[in-house]
């Protein structure tokens, strides 16, 4: 049974995520997994510094959607389970840093699909607990773990009939965001192929940094950032990035 | 009375708080544990009710941290896991915690 990282990653006109991915791509071997695919276009991959073994699939992106008033390329996600070479698979967003093992374990198990809904902020302002913006559960996509079955196939095929109907179903569930998120878009399809009941979850929360928390510091054992002129820093602690100006630091 | 040193105080108060709870939570997911093919918490309550089972039993039920049910049929192994995990979390958290009563004094 053959298991493996898969991350997504493009460049956009403002952000240069392959930055991002070098820095994630270089904890996952040190502290997940070695076997990794990144799902990339020609474009971003011309940019990237070498990283030793890397197996690459070549896509382009969907545009159209955007965060802040910018390009963001991250609606790909649904063809995860076709792009895994795993028959168990961690897909996580570039922008999750794994300063621990703590999800290595998660190949260990015999779960087909599962996925956090909770996060923790790191600022301790409990910012993500107004994710309850609508009438099911939130679920993080930033990181998810299947395995290949006929199951799972079908997650992805709801996740990609969710899709398609985005904004029916965002008004059905009262989802105020309008831009296309994972996180919001699993949360639907998990609900409707679950016979609307509730689903295997991670049981931890995902450590957060809001988007207003600058980076200045990042090493392989953590992350130091910058809040209200204040510095705080964590090690051996997986972390999840919102701010993109980390590509710079 | 300095207003000034009353509110570094209070600065200070609150990002030991804040520092406090991240170790925390650092610990909580530390103590998960796959065995089996399951996840497990190694927190009190899971070593308190292993400990007793086997007291008892050579072979129980437990549920996971899904609430599937999973065998366990090697008490000592899985108690062994469970005590090593907790302690390992929690001398990490020993560590970081002796930071903040620096900080304080």
């Amino acid at each position: 049974m053959s298991r493996g990282v898969l991350l997504f990653c493009f460049d956009t006109e403002h952000t240069r995520y392959h930055k991002i991915l070098e820095r994630c791509v270089r904890l996952v071997k040190r502290n997940i997994c070695r076997k990794i695919t990144v799902v990339t276009n020609f474009a971003t991959y011309q940019r990237m510094n070498p990283m030793g073994f890397i197996n690459y699939k070549f896509i382009e992106p969907e545009l159209g959607n955007s965060l802040n008033g910018r390009a963001w390329n991250n609606v790909d996600r649904h063809l995860a389970y076709e792009l895994s070479p795993y028959d168990t698979t961690l897909v996580m967003d570039i922008d999750y840093f794994c300063f621990s093992d703590n999800l290595k374990q998660l190949f260990d198990t015999d779960y087909d699909f599962l996925v956090p809904t909770q996060a923790h902020d790191l600022t301790g302002r409990n910012t993500f607990d107004q994710r309850r913006w609508s009438m099911i559960p939130m679920v993080w996509a930033t990181v998810l773990l299947f395995k290949k079955n006929d199951r799972v196939g079908k997650i992805f095929d709801t996740v990609k009939y969710v899709k398609q109907h985005y904004s029916y179903f965002t008004e059905m569930y009262r989802i105020y965001s309008k831009n296309l998120r994972n996180d919001y878009l699993f949360a639907m399809a998990l609900q409707q192929i679950n016979g609307f009941t509730g689903y295997e979850t991670f049981p931890f929360a995902l450590p957060t940094l809001p988007p207003d928390c600058e980076v200045v510091e990042i090493t392989d054992e953590g992350l130091a950032w910058k809040y209200n002129d204040q510095i705080s820093y964590v090690e051996n602690q997986d972390v999840h990035v919102l701010n993109k100006e980390i590509a710079n630091v | 009375m300095d207003i000034h040193e009353l509110k570094k105080q209070s600065d200070l108060s609150y990002d030991t708080a804040v520092a406090k709870r991240n170790a925390l939570e650092k610990a909580h997911s530390r103590q998960v544990v796959a065995y089996r093919e399951h996840l497990f918490r190694a927190d009190p309550t899971t070593i308190c009710l292993v400990r007793t089972l086997k007291e008892s039993q050579d072979s129980f039920y437990l549920l996971d941290t899904n609430s599937n049910p999973v065998e366990i049929t090697d008490p000592a192994g899985f108690l062994s896991i469970l005590v090593e995990r907790n302690q390992e979390s929690l001398n990490a958290y020993n560590q970081t915690h002796k930071t903040f009563t620096k900080k304080d004094a």
